[in-house]
């Protein structure tokens, strides 16, 4: 089903800014995820409604399962 | 005189996903970055872009910047 990488850093008001990718590649490779995040700090071109990106906050994988129900 | 102030930035990603089998059409994925710095410069953002393509298994087709400015009489 549908993966998506979840890239989650912290702001300058201390809450959590999410970036999704489509289609990650497995096995995650941790130190590309790393390098990736460390440079979106080091641009700093994105931002947020609380500020700048500050932290790395965490990485994860998350699958979405789709079951549909027949309806009689 | 009129200027234009920048209000508004979004960086896309535009990813290959392939070539439709029944039309034959090449098929692309959009990923929008919003909340991009007005000051942000094309270095900056093309070395994000790049740092993101090897997370994903698309290929990057093209990397694009999307301004919107306020124009006013100076």
């Amino acid at each position: 089903m549908a993966k998506k990488l979840e890239l989650k850093f912290e702001n300058q008001d201390g809450k959590v800014v999410t970036y999704t990718l489509d289609n990650p590649v497995e096995p995650v490779d941790a130190v590309a995820v790393q390098a990736a995040m460390d440079g979106i700090i080091t641009q700093n071109a994105f931002t947020s409604s609380g500020g700048d990106l500050v932290a790395k906050k965490s990485a994860r994988i998350v699958e979405r399962n789709v079951l549909d129900i027949e309806l009689v | 005189m009129a200027t234009a102030n920048m209000v508004n930035s979004t960086l896309r990603l535009i990813f290959s996903e392939g070539v439709d089998a029944i039309s034959g059409k090449e098929v692309f994925k959009t990923k929008s970055f919003s909340n991009v710095k007005t000051a942000a410069t094309a270095d900056q953002l093309y070395a994000i872009s790049i740092l993101l393509e090897p997370l994903q298994q698309r290929l990057l087709f093209k990397i694009e910047r999307n301004d919107s400015s306020e124009l006013r009489q100076a």
